[in-house]
């Protein structure tokens, strides 16, 4: 492990965090608010950080080659880092009393979770508002993706930080280069971005908040610069504009390329993409049907509902529009698989992801199979390509270690005091990089009243979620610190 | 006529003693002195022992007098230069090559149409899993070929006791099944070919021939007694490149398929190429897999291994497990007499199926097509009746058809029509004559043009 070389790339991606708070800091000057101060001192503090590492740590031969193994811990520490980091603006306020609660806020906007600690959102400057959806912004497509897109620095050895930060079960390159397909990746993000600017400015939301807005819909991120999320504006417009790009969010982005590259049945073609559309339809109709009378009397609006929830929670966005809570079992309950079965490979959506839900399914057919023709051989094919067995084998452990990962944390979390339901929901939320969880930290609730310990275990469930756990578990695991 | 032959395999060898049967000047190249040895002492042709791709042994056998250049190496690459050499030193002559590599299918017509500029590609194994197809089609059904585009097809079936036909006489099949009678070419008793006559009676036990519409095909089996069930269940063993091809057709039509290989590795291969067909590792002889399997419960057992054994085996553990239906493939021609009488019936052979399509594009002309049956005991023969041939004019009876032949069907303007003895065939009628080997050099006498006619 040349740790030398990792300190200088992570200096690197400090100095660059420091460069980005600029755009708050300009928020602050453009509406004169009290924050800019915090600003500038955290732009200050990041900045030398970033450079003291550079300087500390001197350029050696073979840089541009990356071992597995330094790539995991290279992105692992450079997460942890940014989210310390991204944490000062938060912490130098005054509306943040601890710095586990700006920890935690920070951890929760660059891992695109939106959990949040604040109670009163709307008392917080425009430009702490900003840097909440600014942060998710730049965690949804990956700041390794996007330092690989615009700094040449890394060189050959960045496939290592990229395989590291986006652990796609299907892997698929863009283009021969790897600068090109994070540019391509960041190109169609930003774009759509901006879309649904122009779409929300469209039904009369102000510049400011249709940003945030957008800057958190297409991470599916979930942070929004009002209490109640987008349940304060109450229009069907604006909900199904978010529904659109949160279902966009949530389909691999490489489709989208495509799609813009005149493949036009791209979607339709892509069997995973197939289910993930299919899976937000029926959920939505099953729902529609479940609260329609017993929570909302025209059907109308209980469609709207139901289909702005379970496209929230499956593509792990987690805004909100109803108090789901109030809703009944069933509806509960779909939700709450929905936490788990995420969106799609490729996505900048979190949960387990719909690829390995269904290599799981092929996975679990094939072993069935086998019992019935015991000398038969398959492969688990998902459109048309085969899926090899180790790759398969990673897929399984993934899901094994995402469920055993849950079921650890929510006991550790309720070891702190905290009932069950909302043990369960808040390491759900936060393992998927959704949000909102269950019990007291429900759609209309928040994470503030969690015990210290509780946040800081959740903010590392954030992390390992967002770099697929692998990335983060494999530091704690003996075998890869021997010699 | 000079006709060269690259390779000197068993395609090579049986296309070489067709030819030189019927007086063409043949001369074969190969590289192996064994296979050359072979053919030098069992057939009246000339042989070379070199490599048929190289250009110099190409001209020094004579490619540039030579009308047809056959190249039917086991290897696609040898027979492709061969034809490329050949089309630079000598355009005129003829190319046919044998391509079995599938991947050069989507390639065929511009192998035609540009460089090499061959005549037709033959590939066998195409050729094979059509047949199977067919004789699937038609359970009770021996034997199947398509005339005419496949309006017409010719049918053999073994004729059973039940059959309402049994014992019949051929004149009386007009006055019972009036237009629609079956029209009988051939039956097989014992061994010997019959051409049939009039007083001729079909007896249980016979194997039929006959020719049929192919939309009336139902209803003639019918009258034989036998009913087409569709196919539902297919086991073929042997995933090779005929199992693969055969597998991905039946996937289409959505019939239930299972594939047995002995090679892991390949069976890796077809699970990756298919999707529904559910794909075994076994040996070909393992029974045990066979009943884990319900091999009973297929409709068809297609037995297509690269081992002839392994087939017949195969095939006859399915026919005690009770499957009627079973298609064995055979590449040893000197085992044909022998399987009929262990009850092996359905049987197809690609080296067979090779030299029929080659023996036929070789005769191209007014001649469309060319089937040999029973181990070339008798051919159908398919032609265009020309103007100034002997066959037009006259009705039937008045003609001297040869002992042995028999003209089965007249085509004419897409009409099939049962000719009497006083039928007349018109110039540009499509006619179907069947005929035992030594018949057929008297049949072609009378379907060609006059002498006097230059």
């Amino acid at each position: 492990m040349r740790w030398q070389f990792i300190a200088r790339i992570i200096g690197i991606l400090l100095f660059f965090l420091g460069l980005s708070m600029v755009a708050p800091l300009l928020v602050s000057l453009h509406y004169g608010d009290l924050s800019r101060d915090s600003f500038i001192r955290s732009i200050v503090i990041t900045m030398v950080a970033g450079l003291i590492l550079i300087i500390l740590s001197k350029k050696q031969d073979g840089d541009d080659y990356i071992s597995q193994k330094e790539g995991m811990t290279t992105v692992a520490l450079a997460w942890t880092g940014i989210g310390l980091f991204g944490a000062l603006p938060f912490y130098l306020s005054p509306e943040f009393t601890s710095f586990t609660d700006a920890f935690f806020e920070s951890v929760s906007g660059f891992t695109t979770t939106g959990s949040s600690v604040m109670i009163h959102i709307e008392g917080l400057t425009k430009s702490l508002l900003f840097w909440r959806s600014f942060i998710q912004w730049l965690g949804g497509m990956g700041i390794i993706v996007l330092s690989l897109a615009i700094l040449p620095f890394l060189g050959v050895g960045g496939i290592q930080l990229y395989k590291a930060e986006v652990p796609s079960p299907v892997p698929d390159k863009l283009s021969p280069r790897l600068s090109d397909s994070a540019k391509i990746l960041w190109g169609v993000y930003a774009v759509f971005t901006l879309l649904e600017i122009i779409f929300l400015l469209g039904g009369g939301m102000p510049l400011f908040e249709a940003a945030c807005h957008a800057f958190t819909t297409m991470p599916t991120g979930g942070f929004s610069p009002k209490n109640a999320s987008i349940a304060h504006y109450n229009s069907a417009y604006f909900d199904y504009v978010i529904i659109l790009f949160m279902i966009l969010a949530g389909i691999n982005f490489s489709l989208h390329y495509q799609m813009l590259r005149g493949r036009t049945l791209a979607f339709w073609e892509d069997t995973e993409c197939r289910f993930f559309l299919g899976l937000v339809l029926v959920l939505t109709l099953v729902m529609t049907w479940d609260i329609y009378g017993s929570v909302y009397t025209s059907l109308k609006d209980a469609f709207r509902f139901a289909s702005f929830q379970v496209t929230s929670i499956l593509t792990t966005t987690g805004f909100a529009t109803a108090d789901y809570e109030k809703f009944p079992g069933l509806s509960q309950v779909i939700l709450f698989v929905c936490m788990f079965i995420g969106a799609s490979a490729g996505s900048t959506g979190g949960g387990m992801k719909c690829a390995r839900i269904i290599s799981c399914y092929k996975y679990c057919y094939r072993e069935l199979f086998k019992i019935v023709h015991p000398r038969s051989i398959s492969h688990v094919k998902i459109n048309n390509t085969v899926i090899p067995d180790d790759v398969l084998r990673s897929i399984m452990g993934f899901l094994a270690l995402y469920i055993g990962l849950f079921i650890v944390s929510s006991l550790l979390l309720a070891g702190m005091g905290v009932d069950m339901m909302t043990a369960f929901g808040a390491v759900a939320a936060c393992i998927g990089n959704i949000g909102p969880g269950f019990g007291s930290v429900g759609p209309t609730d928040n994470f503030a009243h969690l015990p210290v310990m509780g946040k800081w275990l959740l903010a590392w469930c954030m992390l390992l979620g967002r770099l697929e756990i692998y990335t983060v578990i494999i530091l704690f695991v003996p075998e890869f610190w021997r010699k | 006529m000079k006709i060269i032959i690259v390779g000197a395999g068993e395609v090579g060898y049986n296309i070489a003693s067709r030819l030189a049967s019927e007086n063409k000047q043949v001369v074969v190249i190969d590289k192996d002195p064994n296979a050359i040895r072979r053919l030098s002492e069992n057939l009246d042709i000339q042989v070379v022992t070199a490599s048929g791709s190289n250009p110099r042994v190409l001209i020094d056998a004579g490619i540039k007098e030579t009308d047809i250049l056959l190249a039917v190496t086991d290897s696609d690459e040898t027979n492709l230069v061969a034809c490329l050499i050949t089309d630079l030193i000598s355009p005129t002559t003829k190319k046919f090559a044998r391509i079995r590599n599938s991947d050069f299918n989507p390639y065929h017509n511009r192998l035609k149409k540009e460089n090499p500029h061959i005549d037709a590609v033959i590939n066998p194994e195409i050729e094979v899993v059509n047949t199977i197809k067919r004789l699937m089609d038609v359970p009770g059904a021996v034997d199947v070929g398509d005339f005419a585009d496949g309006q017409v097809k010719y049918v053999a079936i073994q004729l059973d006791r039940h059959s309402p036909m049994a014992g019949m006489k051929l004149v009386d099949f007009s006055s019972k099944f009036g237009e629609d009678r079956p029209l009988i070419a051939a039956i097989i008793r014992n061994d010997d070919i019959i051409v049939p006559r009039g007083s001729n009676t079909v007896e249980p036990g016979d194997l039929i021939y006959f020719v049929s519409e192919t939309k009336k095909l139902k209803k003639m089996l019918g009258l034989f007694g036998k009913e087409i069930v569709p196919v539902q269940r297919v086991f073929i063993i042997g995933g090779g490149r005929i199992g693969e091809r055969l597998a991905k057709i039946l996937e289409k039509d959505s019939i239930k398929t299972k594939i047995v290989d002995a090679d892991i590795d390949r069976c890796h291969y077809l699970s990756e190429q298919m999707d529904k067909t559910v794909i075994l590792h076994g040996d070909g002889s393992d029974q045990k897999l066979f009943l884990e399997e319900n091999i009973g419960q297929s409709d068809v057992v297609v037995s297509v291994t690269d081992d002839d054994e392994t087939n017949i085996l195969v095939s006859l553990l399915a026919k005690n497990l009770g499957v009627h239906n079973t298609i064995t493939r055979i590449g040893k021609s000197n085992y044909f007499p022998l399987l009929a009488t262990i009850g092996i019936d359905k049987i197809v052979s690609p080296r067979l199926s090779a030299v029929s399509s080659i023996l036929q594009e070789v005769r191209k002309g007014k001649v469309l097509s060319d089937i040999s049956i029973l181990g070339e005991k008798g051919e159908f023969i398919e032609a265009i009746a020309l103007e100034t041939s002997d066959i037009t004019g006259n009705p039937l009876k008045k003609l001297s058809f040869p002992k042995g032949a028999i003209l089965v069907c007249i085509i004419r303007n897409g009409q099939v029509m049962i000719p009497s003895g006083d039928s007349i065939v018109k110039p540009g009628d499509r006619i179907i004559l069947f005929a035992v080997k030594h018949a057929v050099k008297k049949l072609e006498k009378l379907l060609t043009v006059k002498l006097d006619f230059f």
